[in-house]
């Protein structure tokens, strides 16, 4: 109990610092936000009765005062580019990145760990060297030019798969599912790769274990062995690192998303950032690196749960 | 010394030889034009005898535009893992070495920092500074910058804590030398492997940025960009994709293989 | 059973067994053409130091060697369970091996600590070898693995089938995996250096057990350990390997009193014996066959030296806070050191006997100021440590040094030797140039390495010489003091023995004075002119080593010697029922002051805790 308490103080904590950077990052911007709004050409008095008007002239602090009272209740401020109110805009797009990211995390882990278990147990023979070879291609391509391939294969050539586009899934889930599967196993096959040489390394140290030994010594078959007595040793470490691969996930998706022209959270973002939209790369940086503190959260406390050692504490 | 004779090791050596040789020597017997001349005549040829490579959608010869791509790829890369390590040795060490309060403050903020996904954080620099390579270094560099600092604190507590170290102090040994003497060399293991894998991430991260416009920029030739200018054409003329894609693969591949053996060969003897 | 003219069918007998393992630059042999056999009911102990491959034997019988990369490659390995046809188990097919292992053939191994699957109850750890081999419902094997629990003395055993591994004791855990072990009525028990990680008393009663469960099922044993003292107390014959050769084997009072073999008896000569310096002075060095006479003339006590003690240490307390919260406040603390006082006279040995978790590590570093300690004084040479500012004390380090147990990681893996032996000399200014380099080869010459391992790396050289070079290193400043903490507790016997000699003849030559910080009470007795016991920080006993070691008169004290196995066969103290007893924690809430401790001086020098 004392431990949950003291975790959500160290969140908030650190979702401040999150803050702090993401305003200070975007005020070292050496663009006009009045100019933006108002067009390069207008009348410098105009100019600067806006500037005036939005407080860009107050010290920043105040002015990062202002933006982080405007967050937390709820007034994220008007996209200078779509001339929206922000936060609806966000809470959309959000849905949709979560539906990549869940649906390619899935596809990995389904894939990868089987794959570095198999690899483990059959360490340095033809299965391992396979594997590894095969997750160190997937590892080596930029997932934006695996996404091209596969755009190319699956939906010029084959026509299987639509190459773009967003289908809100709580109106149509399979159109949903259709649209993402093409970015999110763009995604899938370099976080997969990752994955499953992790596994084959977390695999290795634990069948390296006195343990283990002593369960071959008990007369246990090798299968039951490395299924069921190595494996959930291993799914420990596996989760903390797909944990962290969550936060490069959301990077990824920045490209990904653009290239599909699915329109989520990274597509978002990039449209900020081509556009120097200032107050709409506030928010949505501020989400992202939110949200993945707040997964990498998640999974601590998760492990936490499953791993007896620290659970009886 | 057989770890070296490994399969693995040979091919990642042989790439990433191949990669730097072409990064240092193309620019000597490829003249830059040709990398940068539009023959209108001659746009989206498939490879050919005089075309080894193909051209792109502006004529350009694309063999001459991947080998010199090359040199902007891996220099990019190198200068941006430099910078992190410039920035994020210092701190891991002080981090690492001192410990108590000053651990506590740079860990939370390292901490928080790590929270933005690298590749968000070279963006949104490079996007905030003006897209041009210079800046694309420092986005890179910056943002790599809080991953490296980790590992290298990490590596700071496990030598700290060695046995020879307290011997060291038992003997007198002050704090600069004893940084310089014991921590420096036995965390260098680490980060040559660390180095080798940035560098990997580093030319994806820039390819990445280059292919969203917010890295490198026309008419230099980078392989992102080129990837980028294919997008259009792929269904006419797919080698204008599959060539700069397959140059990354090649070099991120290499360098992956190299910093695996480097872990193999520097880890287990030193643990 | 010893005394049987006409020998049975053995259970097991090893024939010409050769194990081969994939090196770098090609096959290791780790074991060569080892032949010998166990008989039913018989307890056979295999001894041998590291690289001896008494273990890959072991490993061998149930083919687990191949997990690690080792083949069988040539040999029989008969087993010959109820007297039936012997079948090889070097080539038994693998579904028939995992049907044996676990069953007619139990085995325990060296580490408790990792032995347990951390994610698996206890419970559920016993039971699954059980369902498999006898095919037992959920509800049998659990009334079964009860049994086998209470069989092991395992206290509160109802309790233990749903705890994890982490809420028991290593001693705790080696009896579960005894019990895992035994589970099936095994007819040969494989016990793989079974008590190495334990501490004495724990030790003792784990062998006890062993004794026990042997004597109760009839069941044979193959003990592998390289501790002559245990094989003394538990075989019944002795197998001596080296190299991955068969040395010599026999009886235990045989091997004992007459050994053939040049190595037995060096290492027989290595190995130090509880109550072999009854009425011998002072410390005295080992003699061992082969090598030299030690030069050094053994050290008495009453060597004139000083009046002033070289170290006088008063109500040293050592605490460490154990943080929680969000703010890392204090919430208790550990009272690693609680109120120590000695002295320490110039030339002197000071020996801090315990088991682990005592604090007597800890009391060496607060002596040095590696750990800040929480209350007390320490007095070094008239210089009062505790109060000196950082600068003040890093010059009075040069008084005092300290050797590390882990030769390995004692030195730093990058440096070369020179430069590490030379670095306190650097720190302090001492000498530089031609002259630095002379006194390195002049301490090199003395901790007997050759002067070409000067340019040579950690890795080179083995963990005998290692700890050379640390001796050297400690000696380059000329100390008051040297403290060696469990200095010698990781080396193999013989190299365990040079290096005893060697301190021995440094204190004579230097008239150093030694702090002995160890566990092993047969090499304290050697070595040391007092001796002091700890436990849980306290010092419980403290005098001569004669009045310690003849005379104990504190019940740990007590406890703690009659647990040491004595090296000789026709002493066999070993009981079979040495009751469990749980270790009290050292961790209090905050501001909790214990009382002063209160001691009797029983005979001159000699001090024991009033309880």
């Amino acid at each position: 109990m004392v431990y949950l308490v003291n975790r959500l103080l160290s969140v908030v904590l650190t979702l401040f610092l999150i803050s702090i950077v993401t305003f200070g990052i975007t005020n070292i911007l050496p663009g006009d936000v009045a100019m933006m709004i108002m067009g390069t050409q207008s009348n410098p008095e105009a100019l600067a009765g806006l500037r005036e008007s939005l407080g860009l002239n107050d010290p920043l602090i105040v002015q990062y005062g202002r933006w982080i009272g405007g967050m937390l209740t709820g007034d994220w401020g008007e996209s200078l580019l779509f001339r929206e109110p922000i936060a609806p805009l966000i809470q959309q797009k959000v849905l949709a990145s979560g539906l990549i990211v869940l649906l390619s995390m899935a596809i990995a882990l389904a894939l990868a760990i089987p794959l570095g278990v198999w690899a483990a147990r059959h360490r340095d023979r033809w299965q391992d060297t396979t594997s590894s070879t095969t997750a160190l291609l997937g590892l080596s391509m930029p997932d934006f030019f695996i996404g091209i391939m596969l755009i190319l294969l699956f939906a010029a050539t084959l026509g299987w798969l639509p190459s773009s586009g967003f289908v809100d899934p709580t109106e149509d889930f399979l159109g949903a599912v259709r649209h993402a599967l093409l970015p999110s196993l763009a995604l899938a096959l370099g976080l997969m790769a990752h994955l499953t040489r992790m596994t084959r390394s977390a695999m290795m140290g634990i069948l390296n274990q006195e343990f283990i030994r002593v369960a071959r010594a008990k007369g246990l078959p090798e299968r039951t062995v490395v299924w069921r007595y190595a494996l959930p040793n291993a799914i420990g470490p596996v989760m903390t690192v797909a944990g962290l691969q969550i936060g490069y996930l959301f990077g990824s998706i920045i490209v990904i998303e653009s290239l599909f022209s699915y329109t989520g959270m990274g597509w978002l973002t990039y449209q900020a950032l081509l556009n120097r939209d200032i107050p709409l790369i506030q928010s949505t940086v501020f989400v992202i690196a939110a949200v993945v503190m707040l997964v990498n959260l998640a999974v601590d406390l998760l492990y936490r749960v499953i791993d007896p050692r620290i659970r009886l504490e | 010394m057989r770890k070296f004779l490994s399969a693995k090791a040979l091919i990642g050596f042989t790439l990433v030889a191949i990669v730097l040789a072409v990064a240092v020597l193309a620019p000597l017997f490829i003249p830059a034009e040709r990398a940068t001349q539009m023959v209108m005549t001659a746009r989206l040829q498939p490879p050919s005898f005089e075309y080894l490579l193909g051209t792109d959608q502006l004529g350009r010869d694309l063999f001459a535009r991947v080998m010199l791509g090359a040199q902007t790829s891996l220099t990019i890369a190198a200068l941006a893992v430099g910078m992190s390590i410039v920035l994020g040795l210092p701190l891991g060490i002080i981090s690492g070495y001192f410990g108590g309060r000053v651990d506590n403050v740079l860990m939370r903020i390292i901490d928080a920092l790590l929270s933005f996904p690298a590749l968000l954080l070279a963006l949104t620099i490079s996007a905030i500074l003006g897209p041009n390579l210079q800046n694309t270094i420092i986005a890179i560099g910056i943002a790599f910058t809080p991953f490296l600092a980790r590992i290298v604190r990490g590596e700071a507590l496990r030598v700290v804590q060695m046995p020879y170290v307290e011997a060291a102090r038992a003997a007198g040994t002050r704090d600069g030398a004893m940084i310089i003497r014991h921590i420096l060399p036995n965390i260098m293991p680490a980060l040559i492997v660390q180095a080798t894998i940035s560098l990997a991430f580093a030319v994806l991260a820039e390819a990445a940025l280059s292919f969203l416009g917010l890295g490198t920029q026309p008419p230099m030739a980078s392989w992102g960009l080129m990837i980028q200018a294919s997008r259009q054409f792929l269904d006419i003329a797919p080698w204008t994709a599959l060539v700069p894609g397959a140059a990354l693969a090649i070099t991120i591949l290499g360098l992956n293989l190299l910093g695996d053996v480097l872990r193999d060969v520097l880890d287990p003897r030193v643990r | 059973m010893r005394d049987q003219t006409q020998p049975a069918a053995p259970l097991l007998s090893i024939e010409n067994l050769r194990v081969e393992f994939q090196g770098e630059t090609g096959p290791i042999t780790g074991v060569k053409d080892v032949s010998f056999t166990v008989q039913p009911g018989e307890t056979v102990c295999v001894v041998g130091e590291s690289g001896s491959g008494k273990s890959v034997t072991s490993l061998s019988l149930l083919r687990l060697v191949e997990f690690g990369g080792g083949k069988i490659v040539s040999g029989k390995l008969w087993f010959r369970p109820d007297e039936k046809d012997p079948i090889d188990l070097a080539q038994l097919p693998t579904e028939q091996m995992v049907d044996l292992r676990g069953d007619q053939i139990g085995m325990i191994f060296q580490e408790p600590m990792t032995a347990l699957n951390p994610i698996f109850s206890i419970g559920r750890q016993l039971t699954d070898g059980l369902r498999r081999h006898r095919k037992l419902s959920a509800s049998e094997a659990e009334a079964r693995a009860l049994e086998l629990l209470k069989e092991v003395r395992l206290p509160e055993p109802e309790r233990r089938l749903t705890q994890y591994p982490h809420e028991l004791s290593g001693g705790m855990r080696q009896r579960v995996v005894i019990a895992m072990a035994m589970a099936c009525r095994p007819q040969l028990l494989i016990a793989d250096e079974p008590t190495t990680a334990l501490d004495v008393t724990i030790q003792a009663e784990i062998l006890g057990l062993i004794k026990r469960l042997k004597r109760e099922t009839g069941m044979a044993v193959l003990f592998i350990t390289h501790d002559m003292a245990v094989v003394a107390q538990l075989a019944d014959r002795v197998v001596v390997m080296r190299h991955g050769e068969l040395v010599e084997e026999g009886p235990v009072e045989q091997i004992f009193a007459e050994p053939q073999a040049d190595y037995t008896k060096a290492l027989l000569a290595s190995v130090p014996k509880l109550g072999e310096m009854r009425g011998k002075p002072g410390p005295e060095p080992l003699r061992i066959p082969g090598q030299p006479d030690p030069v050094a003339a053994p050290i008495t006590a009453d060597t004139p030296g000083e009046d002033r003690p070289i170290l006088s240490v008063k109500g040293l307390t050592t605490r460490f806070p154990i943080r929680g919260g969000f703010t890392r406040r204090v919430v208790s603390n550990v009272h690693a050191v609680e109120d120590v006082t000695f002295d320490l006279a110039a030339g002197e040995t000071l020996a801090l006997v315990g088991e682990s978790g005592c604090g007597k590590s800890t009391t060496a570093r607060s002596i040095l100021r590696l750990v800040d300690p929480t209350a007390g004084d320490v007095v070094l040479d008239g210089q009062d440590i505790l109060g000196l500012n950082p600068r003040d004390l890093r010059r009075a380090r040069r008084n005092m040094q300290m050797v590390f147990q882990d030769p390995f990681a004692s030195l730093n893996p990058f440096m070369r030797l020179r430069k590490q032996v030379a670095e306190p000399m650097m720190n302090f200014g001492l000498a530089t140039g031609s002259d630095l380099e002379d006194r390195i080869a002049t301490l090199f010459d003395r901790v007997g390495l050759p002067r070409n391992f000067m340019r040579r790396f950690p890795h080179e050289l083995s963990g005998g010489q290692r700890q050379r070079v640390a001796i050297a290193r400690a000696l380059s400043v000329n100390p008051k003091l040297i403290i060696a903490d469990e200095a010698v507790s990781a080396l193999d016997v013989s190299v365990q023995a040079q290096v005893l000699n060697l301190l021995m003849e440094l204190q004579a030559d230097f008239g150093l004075s030694y702090l002995f910080i160890s566990h092993d009470m047969a090499v304290v007795e050697r070595v040391s002119h007092r001796v002091g016991v700890m436990y849980l920080g306290r010092l419980v006993e403290i005098g001569p080593r004669a009045a310690i070691f003849e005379d104990p008169r504190h019940s740990y004290t007590r406890a703690l010697l009659s647990g040491v196995p004595i090296a000789d066969p026709t002493q066999r103290a070993l009981k079979e029922s040495v009751a469990f007893k749980a270790l009290p924690s050292p961790i209090f809430p905050v501001g909790h002051a214990p009382a002063p401790p209160v001691y009797d001086e029983v005979s001159a020098g000699h001090f024991v805790l009033q309880t």
